[in-house]
């Protein structure tokens, strides 16, 4: 792999760091090896918004090859959300960019004196000031800075206010609204300073074995227009999911307190196609597209919602005003927010108003169900930290805290939750309470395995929806795919057959893996985050969920139904091989993975 | 005892199912359109099938074994292997596990199926209460 640029923004001081070769191979790249990296300098200690605290985006063996849906990279660190691991990827062209500049990663501690942005044109960088962009919104942001460095086609990864303002779930922003929204890393990014990071570049990745990785690429992207899932993707967005989700009552409504609403299929993908849909756009030379370009009817071409902004913004708000989605999920991104946290947030404020715990006189207007104007005033005040914005810019559980509600908030160890309903899909019951990054639901996408996407050849069975502690071991070993495929870093929508993949990976690194070794590698990063976490506080006691998903529903197609997350949870300490009591992996675990050195610091 | 699958006189089986069908009625009232079947050779199967199905607002109009597409747009065309939609007619394999994991393949519509997949659903059950022996 090439080198990763470290700059430290205190000093200006700039190196190459050459990964060790056995890491490269044991964790490939991306989100994994960003963990191995970072490892030592994760500590319970750390203030994630001090000038130590580093922030590393790294690519994937296969970023920038035009494979399948591989055009992403990720961004990695200590989360100020949650104090735990933080990592949050991004599609767009930023991340193949930063690898035809020679660098498969930049590592940045420090903070800049002053607001400043990194412009990486080929192997050379320079630290600009950014007092021209400071303040601006990620668009303004990006199309200043083009101007600035006078290439109109470098591609520019940003913060807005709103990580500028600290806000706990401030993400990074490049292209036409692609982000790495959760975990608040465009916080941390505020906190030193940094505003941007320009790239260009002319080099082409390097692969180790091109002969063959070039027939498998074509095969692979041929395969992966021709399926199903891409087809839906492609066609109505990741939305297109909404009417399914809500048919299985795995779309939350209400904040999460009502399993059905009127007219939900006034905002599902399927409406946004036949109505407002203009075009598609998508990350590099990706053969899904499922990014939308949408018109409200002004004439002005928009970013359409996807499924989370969609439910966010919909029913999570009883709203089905789908062009008021589209602006809401704006608001957001020109903010530089994170939609599933600030939505998320806006429902909770909602709930509590509704509640009679939050009030007129704390928010200076009324919240009613279904009032878009009163969640837009809610995403200026948080992004501003102005008035009762000030306590929702902490997070969910920080605002609910606030007014004395902690458990009314629907978040897991401080990262809000998805829309995917453990009711209506029980899978999800454990990937939020043990994904290293709080309630996420991308650490392992199960709901979709829960849907159906059981693939045999990762050892994976088909269980009933509500199944419980039965399906616990098929979670574990669909998270340890989806952190080899965080790895590379591949977007969750190439829906082409393991095998296929791993062939990919044996070109690009001249390794002769079977998918067995992919899930190894996967496990090993799976287990090596638990560690960091661990080591960063995470007690066994972490590995919870939030009231609302303990209550059945009472009415719906589950209604009645909560999962038995106690008993899953044994269950997947048992299939992990975690220690019971105090949900480590045990020293036995660690050390068969080759992680010895987090076993002596986790069980010393 | 029902027709062996895949088989014409299954096919129109499945046919008198349909439109005696009263869950099935209920379910697919708004469905509007017809779909092809095809089913690839493996295992047992030599050669390809195709079977043309005309639905209509919880009834099927038409059934149909063709010889080939011939410029036939149908709102649907669904394809499997022998093996797999065997597997996916006897309950062994769950259309929409089958349909997320490469093992049917459908072209047509995807806002119109992605709204009516409880008909879809409904449809393969249908299929499934007239399925006994197979080839
Ligand atoms: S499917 Fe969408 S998010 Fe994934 S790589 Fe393609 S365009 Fe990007």
């Amino acid at each position: 792999m090439q080198p990763i640029l470290k700059i430290n923004l205190t000093t200006g001081e700039t190196s190459e760091y050459v990964v060790p070769p056995e890491w490269e191979r044991d964790y490939l790249g991306g989100a994994s090896l960003a963990a191995r990296l970072l490892y030592p300098a994760l500590t319970r200690d750390l203030d994630p918004v001090s000038p130590d605290a580093p922030l590393l985006f790294l690519t994937g063996p296969l970023t920038g090859t035009a494979g399948p849906a591989v055009g992403r990279f990720v961004v990695c660190g200590k989360s100020p959300a949650t104090g735990l691991w933080a990592e949050s990827n991004c599609g767009g062209f930023w991340g193949p960019e930063l690898r035809f500049c020679g660098y498969d990663g930049l590592w940045i501690t420090g903070k800049a004196e002053e607001p400043v942005y990194l412009w990486l044109n080929g192997g050379r960088l320079e630290v600009r000031d950014a007092a021209s962009v400071w303040g601006e919104d990620t668009y303004e942001s990006q199309s200043i800075i083009k101007t600035e460095i006078g290439v109109p086609n470098a591609h520019v990864l940003t913060i807005g206010p709103a990580g500028e303002n600290g806000v706990l779930f401030a993400g990074l922003f490049c292209d036409h609204g692609r982000t790495a929204g959760r975990t608040g890393l465009g916080a941390v990014a505020g906190s030193k300073n940094l505003k941007a990071i320009a790239v260009k570049g002319t080099k082409k990745p390097p692969l180790a074995r091109p002969e063959a990785y070039m027939p498998l690429r074509g095969e692979a992207n041929r395969a992966l227009k021709a399926d199903n899932i891409a087809q839906v993707t492609h066609d109505l967005g990741t939305a297109g999911v909404a009417d399914y989700a809500d048919y299985l009552g795995s779309m939350p409504k209400k904040y999460y307190h009502q399993a059905t609403m009127e007219n939900v299929d006034r905002v599902s993908g399927a409406t946004m196609a036949e109505t407002i849909l203009k075009g598609v756009s998508a990350c590099h030379a990706c053969v899904i597209a499922c990014g939308r370009v949408v018109d409200l009817g002004d004439g002005v071409r928009r970013k359409g919602p996807e499924y989370e902004t969609v439910v966010g913004f919909g029913p999570n708000l009883l709203n089905d005003d789908l062009p008021a989605i589209v602006r809401l999920g704006e608001v957001c991104d020109r903010y530089g927010m994170d939609i599933i946290s600030a939505s998320n947030i806006v429902g909770l404020a909602f709930h509590l108003y509704e509640k009679g715990i939050v009030t007129d006189k704390d928010t200076g207007f009324p919240l009613r169900w279904g009032d878009v104007t009163g969640a837009e005033k809610l995403l200026h005040l948080m992004a501003r930290r102005e008035g009762i914005g000030n306590f929702m810019a902490g997070g969910a559980r920080r605002f609910a805290a606030r007014f004395g509600a902690e458990d009314e908030a629907v978040q897991v160890n401080g990262l809000e939750a998805a829309y995917h309903d453990p009711r209506g899909v029980s899978g999800m019951a454990l990937v939020y309470a043990t994904s290293p990054r709080g309630a996420c639901h991308n650490k392992s996408d199960y709901f979709f395995v829960d849907w159906g996407q059981a693939d045999a050849s990762l050892g994976l069975q088909f269980y009933e929806k509500q199944a419980g502690a039965e399906k616990a071991a098929n979670v574990a070993r669909h998270q340890d795919w989806r952190t080899a495929c965080d790895a590379l870093v591949m977007c969750l929508f190439a829906n082409i057959s393991p095998e296929m993949t791993v062939g990919l990976v044996n070109a690009a690194c001249g390794l002769d893996w079977a998918v067995d070794d992919m899930l190894r590698s996967g496990e090993r990063a799976w287990n090596l985050k638990r560690a960091i976490n661990n080591r960063m506080g995470l007690t066994r006691a972490n590995d919870k969920l939030p009231k609302a998903f303990l209550e059945p529903y009472a009415d719906g197609p589950v209604a009645g139904y909560v999962p038995p997350l106690e008993e899953m949870l044994a269950a997947y300490y048992s299939a992990r091989g975690w220690d019971p009591v105090t949900g480590r992996p045990t020293r036995e675990k660690l050390r068969a993975l080759g992680l010895s050195d987090a076993a002596s610091d986790i069980w010393s | 005892m029902f027709p062996i699958f895949p088989s014409p006189e299954w096919l129109q089986t499945l046919h008198d199912k349909l439109n005696s069908d009263e869950r099935y009625a209920q379910i697919a009232r708004k469905w509007e359109g017809d779909m092809v079947v095809i089913i690839e050779p493996s295992g047992h199967l030599a050669e390809r099938l195709i079977y043309y199905l005309d639905l209509w607002h919880g009834k099927c109009r038409k059934v149909e074994v063709l010889k080939e597409l011939s410029g036939l747009k149908p709102l649907f065309i669904l394809t499997a292997t022998y093996d797999n939609i065997s597997r996916i007619m006897q309950g062994g394999l769950d259309p929409m596990q089958a349909m997320m994991t490469r093992k049917l393949q459908v072209k047509g519509s995807m806002a119109y199926m992605m709204r009516n997949v409880p008909t879809v659903l409904d449809f393969v059950r249908c299929c499934r209460d007239v399925t006994g022996e197979i080839l």
